[in-house]
């Protein structure tokens, strides 16, 4: 694991990953995480109201 | 003049309505200062994947027998790359497709004789040591049948080999100068010599490391190591990173291939997954001029979901 200046990562991923499996699928939690959080980031893109919206008034 | 048909997936109407200004230097801004933030917090709290170069030392003094029993494929040219083909030799079929074979077209350009490159070379480059110099001597003298006749017996005895006293052990007398070759190149091996003796110089820099890297994929030391890690290629290891990291999840696809029949028995596996995901690829380049699936984003209405208080403006 990098440890510049002597510093170490506040949560420790250096060790062998969990893997769940169904059938010939294969995933890491870490990727299934990863992916679960861009779906979540692409919903909340898709319904989130735009920034400034309510200042002022859109294309008509 | 004829009046040309409106076509909803290709044509846009003419915006007629009002515009309002947007700050594209405002937007890009904050964007690379959140990502900045982003990239340094995370690095912060979860660090990244920096494991240790594995190299022909780290293997050999971490199992030597293996490390010795790989050395004799490659003396008698049964190990993996032996047999690979192009681009390394013309001792495997090469991958393709009826009558597409890039490996063919392409040739031997880095031409690898593993007898020679990663045994005979390395020792023969040795400091002069007479015991060692025979043996050589012996084996260059040799028919290649008799030197066949010697690795056969070595190998067929290399089930009992055992590694004790910084020696290699196998129980034969019938295998001529092998044993000192491979025992002189298991001790070469576990001083770092032998790695520093298969990097190719190319000038100042020593940055070729293809034969070292051949010469690891023939043992069964790597592979382990990777099949712990799920690298390997029927783990989905292409999407995957060392340790509890998150890895290429981009790569689902590619992978994916490996796992399923035909491409996971074929010889020509990579060849074929290749070749899918370039027709998988130019698919999507052509998506706009594929009627039916251009037509996907219109009729699944998210653009309406995007731009909804304009919609719901314009029904008003």
């Amino acid at each position: 694991m990098a440890q510049g200046w002597g510093l170490g990562a506040l949560i420790n991923l250096n060790h062998y990953g969990h893997y769940l499996q169904w059938h010939v699928f294969s995933i890491s939690v870490a990727n299934l995480l990863v992916i679960i959080v861009m779906i979540a980031t692409f919903v909340a893109a898709l319904v989130a109201p735009f920034p400034g919206r309510r200042n002022r008034k859109g294309p008509q | 003049m004829r009046k040309k048909a409106y076509r909803p997936d290709v044509d846009v109407p003419e915006w007629k309505g009002r515009y309002v200004p947007y700050d594209i230097i405002k937007e890009g801004t904050i964007a690379l200062v959140v990502v900045a933030i982003l990239t340094v917090a995370l690095a912060v709290v979860f660090s990244s994947p920096d494991e240790k170069a594995i190299t022909i030392k780290t293997w050999s003094n971490a199992d030597p027998i293996d490390f010795a029993k790989t050395a004799v494929s490659e003396l008698d040219g049964t190990s993996g790359v032996a047999h690979y083909g192009a681009p390394y030799n013309h001792g495997g079929p090469a991958q393709g497709l009826g009558f597409l074979s890039p490996e063919k077209w392409v040739g031997v350009r880095i031409a690898i004789n593993t007898a020679t490159d990663f045994v005979l070379n390395p020792l023969e480059a040795q400091p002069t040591q007479p015991a060692l110099h025979a043996a050589l001597t012996q084996w260059a003298s040799a028919s290649s049948t008799t030197q066949s006749s010697w690795t056969s017996a070595y190998a067929s005895a290399d089930a009992k080999m055992t590694f004790t006293g910084d020696h290699v052990n196998v129980p034969t007398h019938a295998a001529g100068p092998v044993p000192v070759l491979i025992n002189d190149l298991t001790m070469m091996a576990r001083s770092g010599a032998l790695d520093q003796a298969l990097v190719t110089q190319n000038g100042f820099y020593t940055t070729n490391y293809t034969k070292p890297l051949l010469f690891l994929s023939d043992g069964t030391y790597l592979a382990g190591l990777a099949n712990k890690q799920h690298l390997g290629g029927d783990q989905w290891g292409m999407m995957n990173e060392t340790g509890s990291w998150p890895g290429q999840a981009w790569l689902w696809l590619y992978t994916f291939w490996y796992q399923v029949s035909p491409y996971n028995s074929s010889k020509s596996g990579d060849f074929m997954v290749f070749g899918t995901m370039m027709v998988l690829t130019a698919l999507l380049v052509a998506v706009p001029f594929i009627p039916g699936l251009r037509s996907v984003p219109r009729r699944i209405k998210i653009y309406r979901l995007i731009w909804r208080e304009h919609y719901r403006e314009s029904e008003d």
